[in-house]
């Protein structure tokens, strides 16, 4: 729809120009923040991308939001954990709570390191970034469970998951675990630290929730041909 | 890149600036049971060693202290610069030379945890108008206690002092008697406090048995300003009438010899004290500024980039930058942009990097 729409569209501006937000025309397109692109010098590029540039030459250009950075250490994936952890707004908050975290788990793993003997250095992982990322990985579930109506009544159904889907159920349960079942008085990024190296290492409540879920599905096999899609 | 701890920490010298040396662990505990940035111990617990860089300040401060006449009434020396700048690391630098020498190291972490946040104020026993801080003088006499184990018995009182009716010190006994006293017996801590200050400002210069006195205070300007604290009325309290900080300003006043006051300016404790204040004049006012009048100003700037460098690479060694982006040139590029080269927050930082 979208395709058909733009060939109708001409470049216009609206009277009220509204600038910085998330509805535009579809004939605006997209923001690259990486640096790379911008340094390929002209003789290198493909001819799609040459296309592409022209393009951009004409075309007016979407703004870029403000957690969108050109570093080097801009990690889509945090990004979105940050706007899920975020509250009534708060991003500074959030992100320091990320920070925290981050520096926790270094800490605890680089003092692990520097006191573990010489043959299990090489195990250790100090990286959190990379903590992090194999955490979320494990905490993703590979086939999610759906509640489809047949006959009067519902019928919990297996469905396989989008990846998008996969990634924010992991996220939601890594939170809602740390805010709900953990002592009142420890602070967020301790729990969130150390639910994330329980989950680096496969323990930990969090995964046990995805083995349930799995179990779950598995249990209602019998009803998977109601999936109609 | 990292020298050994003892033997070269006197003979430390230009060559070695941007370089780290070790601190052996058994020395933390006694010569900084108190003094440390609360980050720096962080840093110390994760990285199981402690190392401090040889910085300009430092060995500018190190050499004035070897080459003073000691005979002559005290030299002071302040160290100011933005915040973050890592005066109160240059201090501890300073410090860990003095107590390594065999001097009497006085230190006070930060004088403005005297002036707030106090929750006990009794009014002193020896003075009608002034008060006493029980807490803060006891827990300052225990940090005494280990900074200056040997210490202890070898000065001697040369007053009698009377506690209570029934308590009192006569002369001759040693000061750790008085010390103990002081830790034991929570109510006249202050009074013991400014004691022993009185002593060891009377013997410090002295030819039989003389010992060199170091008195480092971090956040001077604290006992020149206003204090949050309030009498029972809500009147507010000047910092006058505070037994530990009248204690302490006559112990910078430069009227005795033999030793040396190394004092640090601090924003980031400071009361009434706009956040972009560095300068001695704006953090002192008048009156401080009046009162430590003849000092030696030691400016301590950000790192260059020689400095900068040894610290990169220090991190890099200690597995402490784990980003792999961080390692690269344009990862540099970037923790230089966004620090400023400030050292506090480099190392903010690249705890989360």
């Amino acid at each position: 729809m979208a395709a058909s729409v733009t060939g109708l569209l001409k470049p216009w501006t609206p009277r009220v120009l509204l600038v910085r937000w998330s509805r535009y025309n579809p004939y605006y397109l997209e923001p690259e923040p990486r640096k790379e692109v911008y340094h390929i010098p002209e003789t290198e590029l493909t001819p799609e991308q040459k296309e592409e540039r022209e393009l951009k030459s004409v075309r007016p250009i979407k703004a870029a939001t403000n957690s969108v950075t050109s570093s080097v250490f801009n990690d889509p994936v945090l990004s979105k954990f940050v706007n899920m952890m975020m509250k009534d707004g708060d991003k500074i908050i959030a992100k320091g709570i990320i920070t925290q975290t981050l520096e926790n788990m270094k800490r605890k793993q680089v003092e692990k390191y520097h006191k573990a003997p010489e043959g299990k250095k090489a195990e250790i992982e100090c990286n959190p970034y990379t903590i992090f990322h194999h955490a979320l990985e494990n905490c993703k579930p590979v086939i999610g469970l759906a509640s489809i109506q047949k006959g009067g009544k519902f019928y919990q159904v297996p469905i396989p998951l989008t990846d998008n889907r996969r990634r924010f159920l992991a996220m939601k349960w890594m939170i809602t675990e740390c805010r709900d079942n953990k002592h009142r008085r420890t602070l967020m990024y301790e729990k969130l630290s150390q639910e994330l190296l329980a989950a680096f290492s496969k323990e930990g409540n969090v995964v046990k929730r995805k083995h349930e879920l799995h179990k779950m599905a598995e249990s209602n096999r019998a009803y998977a041909h109601y999936r109609w899609w | 890149r990292c020298l050994s701890g003892l033997s070269k920490n006197a003979c430390q010298s230009e060559q070695h600036l941007g370089q780290y040396y070790t601190v052996p662990p058994s020395h933390f505990h006694t010569v900084f049971p108190h003094g440390l940035p609360p980050r720096y111990q962080q840093q110390v617990k994760s990285f199981n060693e402690g190392c401090v860089m040889v910085r300009q300040p430092a060995l500018e401060l190190i050499s004035h202290l070897k080459r003073a006449d000691y005979s002559k009434p005290t030299l002071r020396y302040l160290l100011y610069g933005v915040k973050g700048s890592g005066k109160t690391m240059s201090l501890c630098h300073a410090v860990h030379y003095c107590s390594k020498q065999g001097w009497l190291v006085l230190h006070i972490p930060d004088a403005h945890l005297w002036v707030k946040n106090c929750k006990e104020l009794l009014p002193s026993s020896y003075h009608a108008s002034r008060f006493d801080q029980p807490i803060q003088a006891s827990n300052w006499l225990r940090n005494f206690r280990t900074t200056n184990e040997h210490f202890l018995s070898k000065i001697k009182l040369r007053q009698r002092y009377v506690w209570t009716k029934r308590e009192s010190t006569e002369e001759g006994r040693p000061l750790g008697e008085l010390v103990d006293m002081g830790v034991s017996r929570v109510k006249s801590s202050s009074d013991v406090v400014g004691a022993v200050l009185k002593e060891l400002r009377l013997q410090a210069g002295g030819t039989e048995g003389g010992f060199r006195l170091a008195v480092a205070v971090d956040g001077v300007n604290g006992l020149w300003g206003r204090t949050t604290l309030k009498k029972e009325d809500k009147s507010p309290v000047a910092p006058e009438e505070l037994t530990l900080v009248h204690n302490l300003r006559k112990m910078i006043n430069n009227d005795w010899c033999g030793g040396a006051v190394i004092a640090t300016l601090s924003q980031t404790g400071s009361l009434y004290a706009p956040s972009s204040a560095y300068l001695p004049q704006e953090l002192l006012g008048e009156e401080g500024f009046d009162s430590m009048d003849p000092f030696i100003p030691v400016p301590v700037s950000l790192y260059s980039e020689k400095e900068f460098e040894s610290c990169y690479l220090y991190y890099l060694d200690r597995h402490w930058l784990q980003h792999p982006h961080s390692q690269t040139e344009e990862g540099k590029k970037e923790l230089i942009f966004l620090s400023n080269r400030n050292p506090s927050v480099l190392e903010r930082l690249c705890a989360f990097l």
